[in-house]
C-alpha cells in the first residue's frame, strides 16, 4: 500500500482506541487525532484533512456518535465515517449520513480487512476486492461504489 | 302438523266439563305451578291457580284469585323484565323471562315465567295462561359462575401483566449482559493485541497471536449470535465462510487462494463457541503449517449436510503434517476435546498433497 489514509479515531474506551490505532498504523495508515467525546471533536483544528473516521456510538460525557458523525460531515465533508459499535441496531437505516459500520466485538482480521477495503475505495474507487463480512456499508456508499 | 293448530290436539278426546275433564284435572294436579288470568276483567286478574302455584308462593287460593300477578313482585324485581311481560300482554304475544318474585313470607325465588295468550275461534284473546318454575338454583349457580369467571379473568389479567413486566425486565437485563459480554470480549482482544506488540521474542509472539486468534474467533461467534434474529440457533456455514475469508484476507497472504463451497447450516447455539474454535484451529493451523515461509497454495472449504449431520471439510495442498507432530500440538488437542463436547467428530485424511480435516456434527432439529 503506497497510499496512507489520514484517520480520526473517536472512541471513549482508551484500550479500544489504542488497539484501533495500532491496527490502523500497522496497516500503513496514519492516525491524525483521537477524541473521546463530541466536545473533543469540536476542539480539533480545522486544518486537519481526515479521509476516514472510526466513530463509536456511545461516547464519553453522554455524547453520541451520531452527533459526532453530523459534525464531521459538516467540518470535513470528504471524510468517510465508519461506526464501530456493539449497538448496530441503533444506527438509523440511512446511517445518518455515515458510510458504514464495524460491529463489536471486532476481530483483528475483521478490522484489518475493513481498513484495506476502505483504503482501496478511497484511493482507487470502487474497491475491487469483495466487501469483508466484518464491514457493512451504508446504502449510499454501496450505491457510490456499486460495481457491475 | 302446523303450530297454530295445536289446539286441535285436544279435539279427539271425548270429555265432560267439570270433575271428569281430564285437561282440567291435569292442570290441577301437575307439579308445575300454573295460573290463568282474564284480560276482559279490570286489571287482568287471576281466575285460576293450581295447587303447585299455591305451594310455590305460600299463598292460599283465596288470597290469589282476583289479584293481578304483580302481587308476587317486590323491591328487587327487575323493572325491565316486568316491562317486557307487560309489553307481551299488551301485544298479545308469548313471553319467556326469569323474574325475581316474592313469597308470602317475604323470601324470594327466581321464577322462570312462561306466559301465552289463549284465543277463541274468532282469534280474540280470552285468557292468559302462565306457567312458573322455581329456577333459583340455576340462576344462583349462573351468578356464582359468572362471578368466578370475572374473578379468574381479573386474576389472569393481573398475572399476565406481571409476566409481561417480568419479561420486559428480563429482556432489558439480557441486553445489558449481552452488551457487557460484547464490550469485555472487545477489550480482551484489544488488551492481548497491545501486549503482543510489546513483545520482542518471536516464539512468545506466535503463541500470543494464536491466543488472540482464538479470542477473535469467539468474538466473531458472539457477534454473529447476537446479530441473528434467532438466538437459539447458529449458522455455522456462513460463519465458516466469513472466518476463512477474514483470516486469510488479514494474513496478507495474497498467494493463498481460497475456494469456498458453503451453504447455511444451523447448529444449536450452545455448540457455536466449540465448533467456532475448532474451525479457527484448523484454519490457522493450515495457514501456518501448510504454507510456511510464504509458500503459495489453495485452501478449500466445503460445507454440506447429509441426513441429520453437518459436514465441514477444510483441505490444504501443503506438505502435510506428520501425525506425531500433530498429536503434540495444543491445536490438535483443542480440536479433539472440543469436538467431543459438541458431539462432533474430527478426522484427518491425506489430500495428496496436503491434509483434509473433516468435521461432522449434529445439525439442529427443525432448523429455520
Amino acid at each position: 500500500m503506497t497510499n496512507a489514509m489520514e484517520v480520526l479515531i473517536i472512541e471513549d474506551e482508551m484500550l479500544l482506541a489504542m488497539d484501533i490505532e495500532a491496527m490502523v498504523e500497522d496497516s500503513g495508515h496514519h492516525v491524525l487525532a483521537e477524541a473521546a467525546c463530541l466536545k473533543e471533536v469540536e476542539a480539533l483544528p480545522d486544518s486537519l484533512r481526515p479521509q476516514l473516521a472510526f466513530v463509536d456510538l456511545h461516547l464519553a460525557d453522554n455524547s453520541s456518535g451520531l452527533d459526532v458523525s453530523r459534525l464531521i460531515q459538516q467540518r470535513w465533508p470528504d471524510s468517510l465515517i465508519v461506526f464501530i459499535t456493539a449497538n448496530v441496531s441503533k444506527i438509523p437505516e440511512d446511517f445518518a449520513g455515515a458510510h458504514g459500520v464495524i460491529a463489536k466485538p471486532f476481530s483483528h482480521a475483521g478490522v484489518v480487512n475493513a481498513i484495506n477495503y476502505l483504503a482501496e475505495g478511497i484511493f482507487d474507487p470502487p474497491p475491487t476486492t469483495s466487501q469483508p463480512a466484518s464491514f457493512r456499508s451504508s446504502p449510499h456508499l454501496r450505491e457510490r461504489w456499486a460495481t457491475n | 302438523m302446523k303450530q297454530r293448530e295445536n289446539w286441535h290436539l285436544t279435539d279427539t278426546l271425548e270429555y265432560e266439563h267439570g270433575r271428569g275433564d281430564p285437561f282440567a284435572a291435569a292442570v290441577r294436579a301437575t307439579r308445575m305451578p300454573m295460573v290463568v288470568t282474564d284480560p276482559s276483567q279490570p286489571d287482568n286478574p287471576i281466575v285460576f291457580c293450581n295447587v303447585a302455584f299455591q305451594t310455590l308462593t305460600g299463598y292460599d287460593r283465596e288470597e290469589i284469585i282476583g289479584r293481578n300477578c304483580r302481587f308476587l313482585q317486590g323491591p328487587d324485581s327487575d323493572l325491565a323484565t316486568i316491562a317486557k311481560v307487560r309489553a307481551a300482554i299488551k301485544s298479545e304475544t308469548d313471553v319467556d323471562v326469569d323474574l325475581l318474585n316474592y313469597r308470602k313470607d317475604g323470601t324470594t325465588f327466581w321464577n322462570a315465567l312462561y306466559m301465552s295468550p289463549v284465543r277463541d275461534k274468532e282469534g280474540t284473546v280470552r285468557f292468559f295462561f302462565a306457567s312458573q318454575m322455581d329456577v333459583t338454583e340455576r340462576v344462583e349457580a349462573q351468578e356464582v359462575i359468572s362471578q368466578q369467571k370475572e374473578l379468574v379473568e381479573r386474576e389472569v389479567e393481573r398475572r399476565t401483566a406481571d409476566l409481561r413486566a417480568a419479561l420486559d425486565a428480563k429482556t432489558i437485563l439480557l441486553h445489558e449482559v449481552d452488551h457487557r459480554v460484547k464490550n469485555n470480549l472487545t477489550m480482551i482482544g484489544s488488551l492481548l493485541r497491545l501486549q503482543v506488540r510489546s513483545i520482542d521474542d518471536p516464539v512468545m509472539t506466535a503463541k500470543l497471536d494464536s491466543m488472540l486468534e482464538r479470542v477473535d474467533a469467539l468474538a466473531v461467534v458472539h457477534r454473529q449470535l447476537y446479530q441473528s434474529s434467532d438466538i437459539s440457533s447458529f449458522d455455522i456455514g456462513s460463519f465458516a465462510e466469513n472466518l476463512t475469508r477474514d483470516v486469510v484476507g488479514a494474513s496478507g497472504r495474497t498467494n493463498i487462494t481460497v475456494s469456498i463451497d458453503a451453504q447455511p447450516l444451523f447448529i444449536d447455539a450452545a455448540d457455536a463457541s466449540a465448533l467456532g474454535l475448532i474451525l479457527n484451529e484448523i484454519l490457522t493451523n493450515s495457514i501456518k503449517h501448510a504454507y510456511p515461509d510464504g509458500r503459495s497454495g489453495c485452501l478449500s472449504l466445503t460445507v454440506t449436510n447429509v441426513d441429520d449431520r453437518g459436514i465441514i471439510c477444510m483441505c490444504d495442498d501443503g506438505p502435510g503434517i506428520p501425525s506425531i507432530q500433530r498429536t503434540k500440538s495444543i491445536g490438535t488437542s483443542l480440536i479433539t476435546r472440543l469436538a467431543r463436547q459438541a458431539k462432533a467428530e474430527a478426522i484427518w485424511t491425506s489430500n495428496s498433497p496436503g491434509t483434509c480435516v473433516t468435521i461432522t456434527f449434529p445439525k439442529r432439529e427443525a432448523a429455520k
